[in-house]
């Protein structure tokens, strides 16, 4: 049952995205760092499939002030100031070690990083390496990676962190045949980015199962924000199976226009100022908008147009895009694309500091699992800086933490195993239960959300967690463990998002009527954890 | 919603002896991709059903699977109703799922140089066309190089292309990629053909390393003396006695009426070598009614040249072959080599005043006279370069199935290309005794192919008889005309 040997190491990172492997390298420099990933390091994750860019203050012209100050309107002020500031001030040196390192970001003739204008910001300030720029820092982490002395542990899931006296003291993983893997560890680093899969329509990949959200929770850590759900307003709509892949937010940098079906460029009655490019928030409600009032395509979404661009430039910064529509047989050259929202990134996660502790000893959290760097809305661009400037940071201060007494959790071990004995013994299929929790996600706490809404959906959650899920022999306990954390972190944004009675950056309760902008809102970070939820009142002189 | 019945590979080698293909039904939407049916059997059959997937938009890399003989991206390909899915040829773990690992560790990755300037402009130009890799390693599972010798394979090759061509890097890339077998890629194209990002491997990174290698003096010696012998007689092989072009008149009138006019660039190993297999081409082109024009002093075309990474010499061949050809006023230019066909339509300059076409193209578009059938079984061998490198499969098959009944086998180099058979003889070797099996499995009498290193290299390791198409159509003319009239009727 139990595999062989457990994996000692003085770090432990969980997850390979951009923030994992970033986190591993940085810790590698201070002593024995092991890395699990439930994927191929370098092929899971969000950050491999991130198309638009990297936002870094380079040119004179700019100012990482400036950046501050579109982060936190953009975030609706709910950001953590702290947090922000170490974002923009060291996310053009993040940039910097990547050139180092090899990554292949496309320049200007001058040989500057080239940068394109992104939504909700005043500066052109988005590096990017075509619309594969996550990939291109994937590849270059991961060619990094291979140069350090890092213990890479591919297609091994953590199911829990092995918690003790002294706080978390590593984690409890599975590993492909089913066989459970004991990590110890002086300091963890939960990188195992989102989890917006738990709705019907999602940009993320497999493994955006929101399981560090879960995995942390049940360790005992704070959580903030939860309800804070970004709806990315460019997805697919079709074919049906690949409704809500990303199309990127350099469609709208490089020129693309919104048009409704009567081909108006319905953005104007929105948000005259900055058109396309206002924040992600504001676009999505936009187009949801227009859908709703029957002013959408024939496959239920808006037209999104870069026809009107040369060629050429849609082929050397969009080749991704031109790539993928043309599978479907639309060549976006000719012809609009068709999109609608999708549920792309969660801005609530694990409560860090600085130094990206948790509230819970021994465990650092970075990327998008952890709460606080994008408010109530992140801008784009900002999320692939987030990898690098936090992964590094957790990386580091893991790394710099002393040593300490750790054991294997026996009775917690134990209790593993008979958990997931329990999934041998159960009776639902967890296919059809995980398709009931996204239709009821999508349905209840998409963009438009009520408290009714919210509460059936809440409800639809807690029948499904009083069923057990079955596994059919052990290869199948993987899918009853990642439906518990899908599970789990539904229920803290539908918590979340019933705390909080205000409409907020991406978060929008239709059935309540404010007299606040988010400037001058009354409420902080809503909270969650094992001991309580709750909302932060803001105190204002 | 649509019904789809797949047979989907099932294998666990910890408890099967082997796979087995199993047939599943699924209720899919329109336009579902070969994941959505394994999620549909995963989630609606047999939960047990392994396969990998991540991002299902074609940027991990982790989905490649074989379906129907072809590796493809499974969140790319369109699912098709009777699809047969496997595993990637590479180690399986279970089912679908292949141990990518080690040969991911393989691709090397930059080490930095201390206090380097970023690249340029140009530089990062230059590097990007490398740089869209995925590695999903399909490109790794066709590589026909990687299963009989040391070789890193196509992508490692490619990464260390991109190295090459990295200021920052600190590591002698050359050198690197001389050691991990840079000289055993065949040129065979497969690589390059099932990579789902199109990167053009075999000329892009590996000719242009093998180049960068005769820079630094690491060209095989075989190799220099083809170079040689190509800058002294203007032929990559000696002869061996009196050459095609030796026996031939400039220009030759076809038997009846003139259908069309073709010039005939020949190549080295049939005017060298193999005279008795363009003169059989000759008389076929004469019975239908194609008027042929041999320019004399057309030389080798370059190919080895390119393919060895030899490129000083290439343009003044290319120019003195052009001349001789344009010169005539010649607008379509026959090849019946694969290889100078090849090279001819891809690496000659844009601008070059005539079309080229392989002589099955010139065949069927002309169209001929039906030949007698001869009661053989026979074999086709894809010449890579025809296959791959000029995208020609079925005009052969329907050339050959007028004469004889054709078995099939699979299409894999043969291990004659890419300067392999001189440089690395005994891989050249272990591939052809490969295709020596494929070719006992068919039961076939007879080998064909279209191109003349195949042909010569298959011929010495089958025992059986190894024909061109046109020797083959050839001889159908004789039997015909051997035949009394009425036979030839019924």
């Amino acid at each position: 049952m139990v595999a062989e040997g457990v994996v000692k190491t003085h770090v432990l990172v969980i997850g390979s995205g951009g923030a994992g492997v970033r986190a591993a390298i940085e810790a590698s420099r201070y002593g024995s760092c092991a890395l699990v990933s439930k994927t191929i390091i370098g092929k899971g994750g969000c950050t491999t499939m991130a198309e638009g860019g990297y936002n870094a203050v380079l040119r004179e012209q700019d100012d990482c002030e400036i950046h501050y100050g579109d982060t936190m309107k953009g975030g609706a002020y709910l950001n953590d100031p702290a947090l922000v500031r170490i974002l923009v001030r060291e996310s053009p040196d993040r940039i910097r070690d990547l050139v180092e390192w090899g990554a292949v970001f496309d320049l200007t003739p001058e040989c500057h990083i080239a940068q394109r204008p992104f939504g909700g910001q005043r500066f052109p300030r988005t590096c990017y390496a075509g619309d594969r720029t996550g990939h291109e820092i994937m590849a270059t982490l991961v060619e990094r990676l291979g140069s350090t002395d890092v213990e890479c542990h591919h297609e091994v899931s953590i199911i829990d962190l092995m918690t003790g006296a002294e706080g978390v003291s590593g984690a409890i993983g599975l590993d492909r045949d089913g066989e459970i893997q004991v990590f110890l560890a002086d300091q963890t680093v939960m990188a195992t980015g989102g989890g917006t899969r738990i709705f019907d329509i999602s940009t993320n990949s497999t493994s955006g199962t929101g399981d560090g959200y879960a995995i942390g929770y049940r360790a005992g850590a704070d959580l903030i924000d939860m309800e804070q759900v970004q709806f990315h307003p460019t997805g697919a709509v079709y074919p049906y199976d690949a409704r809500g892949r990303l199309v990127t937010e350099a469609v709208r940098g490089e020129g693309g226009v919104l048009k409704n079906v009567l081909g108006e460029r319905f953005m104007k009655q929105y948000d005259p100022e900055r058109m396309e490019l206002s924040t992600r928030d504001v676009v999505s409600r936009s187009i949801a908008t227009e859908i709703l009032e029957g002013r959408g395509t024939a496959h239920g979404g808006v037209n999104l147009d870069v026809s009107h661009l040369p060629r050429e430039v849609i082929e050397a910064r969009l080749p991704v895009m031109l790539e993928q529509f043309m599978r479907y047989g639309v060549d976006i050259r000719d012809v609009p694309m068709e999109v609608a929202p999708t549920a792309h990134h969660i801005m609530g996660g694990l409560r860090i500091n600085p130094e990206c502790r948790t509230t819970k000893a021994g465990l650092l959290a970075c990327g998008e699992v952890s709460g606080g760097v994008h408010g109530a809305n992140r801008l784009g661009g900002n999320a692939l800086a987030e990898t690098q400037v936090f992964g590094k940071r957790a990386g580091e201060y893991a790394g710099r933490s002393p040593k300490r007494e750790v054991e294997v959790n026996r009775s917690q071990v134990a209790a593993t195993s008979a958990l997931l004995e329990s999934f041998e013994q159960g009776s639902v299929s967890p296919a059809v239960m995980r398709d009931s929790l996204k239709s009821a996600m999508w349905e209840g706490a998409g963009i438009f959300r009520t408290a009714d809404k919210l509460k059936k959906t809440l409800a639809t959650i807690e029948r499904l967690q009083s069923e057990q899920p079955v596994s059919r022999g052990r290869r199948g306990l993987n899918d009853c463990c990642t439906l518990r954390n899908m599970l789990g972190t539904a229920r803290m944004i539908v918590s979340c998002a019933l705390l909080r009675e205000e409409s907020r950056g991406a978060h929008v309760r239709s059935d309540i009527r404010q007299d606040w902008d988010p400037s001058s809102s009354p409420y902080g970070h809503t909270w969650i954890s094992v001991s309580g939820m709750g909302i932060e009142q803001v105190v204002r002189a | 919603m649509k019904t789809l019945r797949v047979k989907v590979s099932r294998f666990d080698p910890q408890t099967d002896t082997g796979p087995t293909l199993v047939e599943y039904e699924v209720r899919v939407h329109e336009g579902a991709r070969i994941l959505h049916v394994l999620h549909a059997i995963h989630d609606t059959i047999d939960p047990t059903l392994s396969f990998r997937s991540s991002c299902e938009a074609g940027q991990c890399g982790s989905c490649a699977v074989v379906a129907d003989g072809k590796p493809v991206l499974a969140c790319y390909e369109e699912a098709r109703e009777g699809m047969v899915i496997g595993p990637l040829a590479l180690p399986v773990i279970r089912d679908l799922v292949v141990d990518l690992v080690p040969a991911l560790n393989d691709i090397p990755g930059l080490v930095p140089k201390q206090g380097c300037q970023p690249p340029s402009y140009e530089e990062m130009e230059a590097i990007k066309p490398l740089r869209s890799c995925i590695s999903c390693l399909a490109c790794l599972s066709v590589c026909p190089a990687v299963s009989v010798i040391r070789f890193a394979g196509p992508t490692a090759m490619r990464q260390e292309m991109r190295l090459a061509l990295d200021p920052r890097d600190s590591v002698d890339r050359v050198t690197q990629a001389v050691e991990s077998g840079l000289f055993t890629c065949t040129s065979c194209q497969a690589c390059w053909k099932v990579c789902p990002k199109d990167i053009r491997i075999p000329g892009k990174a590996i000719e242009k390393l093998r180049a960068l290698a005769g820079l630094k003096g690491l060209t095989l010696p075989r190799h220099r003396e083809v170079n040689e012998l190509i800058r002294t007689t203007g032929r990559s092989v000696a002869p061996e006695g009196p050459s095609f072009l030796e026996q031939v008149d400039e220009v030759i009138e076809p038997n009846g009426e003139v259908k069309g006019t073709v010039g005939f660039f020949v190549g080295c190993m049939y005017t060298m070598r193999l005279p008795m297999t363009p003169l059989d081409a000759i008389a076929v082109l004469k019975r239908n009614g194609i008027r042929v024009i041999i320019p004399k002093e057309q030389i080798c075309c370059g190919s080895p040249l390119i393919r060895t990474g030899q490129p000083d010499y290439v343009r003044t061949l290319q120019r003195r072959n052009i001349d001789a050809f344009a010169f005539r006023g010649i607008k379509t230019v026959m090849t019946m080599c694969a290889g100078c066909g090849s090279t001819l339509k891809h690496d000659y300059p844009e601008t070059i005043p005539f079309r080229v076409m392989d002589i099955s193209e010139v065949l069927l578009e002309y169209g001929i006279e039906k030949p007698a059938r001869l009661n053989v079984r026979a074999t086709y061998h894809d010449p890579c370069h025809l296959l791959r490198g000029q995208g020609i499969s079925s005009g052969p098959r329907e050339l050959i199935s007028e004469v004889i009944d054709l078995v099939e086998m699979p299409p894999v180099c043969c291990g004659s290309g890419g300067g392999v058979r001189s440089g690395v003889p005994e891989e050249a070797h272990a591939l052809a005794e490969k295709r020596q099996e494929e070719i006992k499995k068919t039961g076939a009498e007879w080998v064909i192919s279209s191109c003349p290193f195949c042909e010569f290299h298959i011929a010495g390791h089958t025992p059986l008889p190894v024909k061109n198409i046109t020797s083959v159509l050839a001889e159908g003319y004789r039997e015909k005309d051997r035949r009394p009239h009425r036979e030839n009727q019924a």
